[in-house]
């Protein structure tokens, strides 16, 4: 990763003492926790009694139990749709509110305002909306003289969650998107128009490469997402009794440990989908340093 | 040192994000000093699931069992059902547990034997007319081997519940005790309507498959059928009399239709009777507040009565005392007091479940409430109702049969192939908890 600054002598002392607090707070309150999951990921545990040592038990069970292979496919498959829906759709809304438009703080406002409504009401409003019999969709549908859908059954639930969530999460992409466009200098953009570049052509040659920073940030930060993705999904698809028809993996770890009282398998999931995510992160990583453009 | 970096911190700030709903430990509670003489002034923790409703009256029962015992303070916490047993697992692995909390009867056993509950039997013994006047089916949860580790405090029956409203619109004649399942399939038919456009508009009956509790256990048990083997090492609901009770609930739902499946029952929040569309519904008295704040008329009727008679299912809810409770003395006089006239009398009024303490529950306390229904039934159903079956490992294990038979209810799967996988995982779920 070579940035275009570089620490030097005094500057690293204050380098490392302003990320002193941040670090401090990281080994005290995350490490310790850290390091406890992996130790319990070999333990069979119920928190009320002592540990024992499972070996590769819980680990073994990871590939063998079905309940957590599917929430597992179910965590990659909602990831793979996703990452990229949100990626690209908060960039297109980006450049297309980074302009002079009329009513521009009002779009914002309006893509934006999912970020700071609480998911539990959303996702009970969307559930109004995907309802099979009485939601809204299949009233507009049926307008249209077609065929009602069941949005949130089996089958379809996997990408009306994705659509929900994406909804969810384009405000902040947008203004991640924004400010590193209002980055980009007025200048190329007027040069490139006296050689008669369109605007397609001034998208991808000029604002992509150049928004390279943000969209690594942006993949980088909802794959994070993407992987602990919870509420929308679990209260879209929910059953009796805290069960979920898309089960995914921060679900199942959850289940396991506090309603099924098995905090070593728990600690496995966990410590799985960290080395899923962390090897995703190293890949990011490894792009960054060969396309990625720091001016 | 500088490449490297980022991506370990970057790391530990995704482990640390993951990992956070495995919190650490609570800080301890500041309570309980010492017990010492029984004059001494000690103050006691106690911890319950429930809504506001039900904790201003626990804080009455709480205030006038200072009153009745001016050196114990009770200091109650009340929680929602999910965040009361997290609350609760992490209390009790941080080795500060509240010195009495409330118990749903199926769970019971999951902490007992894991050795967190104090045995309450030398106090039975020295006080043995506390149990007197208490329904004995409520009790029998509690009983282990070496003696009881919790008492209940009030207990639940299921209940047939019908809109008045509806079967008066319908002109269908009420359900009475003398009511058959077929009696129940052809009333629901009668009282379902379909609009102009194929779509269903009022359902004429709907219960939740998911647990046991509200509906499938009493069919199960009415067809002659049980729910595990008495040494709970075998799962029999998919044995040929239990399939019966399957096979008669999947008909009403997707022959008749008078019954919503799964994503319509989501479409009316859950509860379609609730929601004034499904005339009728099997449910326990926790539902009567809610459904009295709707506009139509309702009462209940017993569970109809299958090839076997009548059965329906009792479950409690009481109280347990923490094993490392540091006031074990004044924890057990609070229970006493649960258990006493006065405290079942503000139960009863509660209107959320029945009193285990027998003259109360035949007291006008309980049997004239503000909302009038027949509530005699609750109490006569007893007289046929089977224990909610309590075994280590119980939520997994009703998970198993719940989820698994969940693509059923939405009409994504065949009954028979499915109900075999879901007792096939259940029987695993016991063998896992021996």
């Amino acid at each position: 990763m070579d940035y275009g600054l570089k620490p030097l002598g005094r500057e690293k002392f204050w380098l490392w003492a302003m990320l002193t607090p941040t670090l401090i707070g990281l080994v005290f309150g995350a490490l310790g926790s850290v390091i406890a999951t992996i130790v319990l990921s070999f333990a069979k545990w119920d928190l009320l009694t002592s540990p024992t040592w499972a070996g590769l038990e819980n680990y073994i069970d990871l590939f063998k139990d079905p309940k957590i292979l599917l929430s597992l496919t179910n965590t990659v498959k909602f990831s793979a749709l996703y990452v990229p829906g949100v990626v690209i759709i908060s960039l297109l809304i980006a450049v297309l509110l980074n302009r002079k438009i009329r009513g521009l703080s009002l779009f914002r406002t309006a893509y934006f305002l999912p970020a700071v409504t609480s998911a539990v009401a959303t996702a009970l409003v969307w559930q109004m909306i995907y309802g099979r019999d009485t939601g809204i969709l299949n009233f507009i549908l049926a307008r249209m003289g077609m065929q009602a859908v069941c949005w949130l059954c089996t089958g379809n639930a996997m990408y009306s969650v994705v659509i929900v969530n994406i909804w969810g999460a384009i405000g902040e992409g947008m203004i991640i998107f924004l400010a590193g466009l209002t980055a980009i200098p007025r200048e190329y953009y007027e040069a490139a128009e006296l050689d008669g570049a369109n605007g397609t052509n001034q998208f991808f040659r000029i604002t992509v490469p150049l928004i390279t920073p943000s969209i690594f940030f942006m993949t980088l930060i909802t794959t994070i997402n993407a992987f602990q993705a919870y509420d929308y999904i679990y209260i879209l698809t929910r059953r009796s009794q805290g069960d979920s028809s898309v089960p995914v993996m921060v679900f199942s770890i959850y289940r396991n440990a506090w309603n099924f009282f098995n905090y070593g398998g728990a600690s496995a999931q966990a410590i799985e989908l960290t080395v899923i995510v962390a090897t995703l992160m190293a890949f990011y990583f490894w792009l960054e340093r060969r396309y990625v453009v720091y001016e | 040192m500088t490449k490297r970096f980022p991506l370990i911190l970057s790391m530990i700030v995704i482990l640390s994000l993951m990992l956070s709903a495995c919190g650490g430990r609570a800080a301890p509670t500041a309570a309980s000093e010492s017990s010492g003489g029984s004059n001494e002034p000690v103050t006691i923790s106690m911890m319950m699931w429930g809504d506001p409703a039900e904790l201003e009256v626990w804080k009455q029962i709480v205030a006038d069992f200072h009153q009745a015992n001016p050196n114990i303070t009770v200091n109650v916490e009340v929680s929602d059902w999910d965040s009361y047993w997290t609350k609760l697992k992490t209390l009790l692995s941080a080795n500060t547990p509240p010195d009495v909390f409330a118990m749903d009867a199926p769970l019971y056993l999951d902490y007992q034997s894991r050795g967190v509950l104090l045995n309450l039997q030398p106090y039975l013994d020295k006080n043995p007319d506390l149990l007197k006047g208490v329904y004995p089916q409520t009790l029998e949860a509690y009983k282990t081997p070496d003696g009881m580790y919790g008492l209940p405090r009030d207990f639940q029956t299921v209940v047939l519940f019908y809109n008045k409203d509806m079967f008066d619109a319908a002109g269908v004649a009420y359900p009475t005790a003398d009511w058959t399942y077929d009696d129940l399939r052809n009333a629901a038919r009668q009282l379902t309507k379909v609009g102009a456009d194929g779509k269903t508009t009022q359902y004429g009956f709907y219960a939740d498959p998911w647990d046991m509790e509200l509906i499938w256990s009493e069919g199960i048990w009415a067809n002659g059928g049980e729910i595990v083997s008495p040494d709970h090492t075998k799962t029999l609901v998919g044995e040929p009399n239990a399939r019966k009770a399957w096979q008669f609930f999947h008909d009403m739902m997707f022959v008749d239709k008078s019954w919503p499946d799964a994503n319509a029952a989501l479409e009316y929040g859950g509860d379609p009777f609730l929601a004034g569309v499904a005339a009728m519904t099997t449910i326990g008295h926790w539902a009567v507040p809610g459904y009295a704040e709707t506009n139509f008329k309702f009462d209940v009727a017993p569970m109809p009565a299958g090839p076997s008679g009548k059965a329906t299912s009792v479950n409690s809810a009481g109280f347990v005392v923490a094993k490392d409770s540091n006031n074990p003395d004044a924890s057990f006089e609070f229970l006493k007091y649960v258990l006493s006239e006065p405290a079942q009398k503000r139960l009863a009024e509660l209107g959320f479940a029945c009193p285990v303490l027998e003259d109360v529950a035949k007291s006008d306390a309980f049997l004239k409430q503000s909302t009038a229904i027949n509530e005699q039934v609750f109490l006569d159903s007893l007289a046929f109702a089977h224990m909610k079956p309590v075994f280590k490992g119980y939520d997994e294990w009703s998970s198993a049969i719940g989820d698994g038979m969940a693509p059923i209810w939405t009409g994504e799967a065949e009954l028979d192939p499915t109900l075999d996988a879901a007792v096939q995982a259940a029987d695993e779920v016991l063998a896992n908890n021996k």
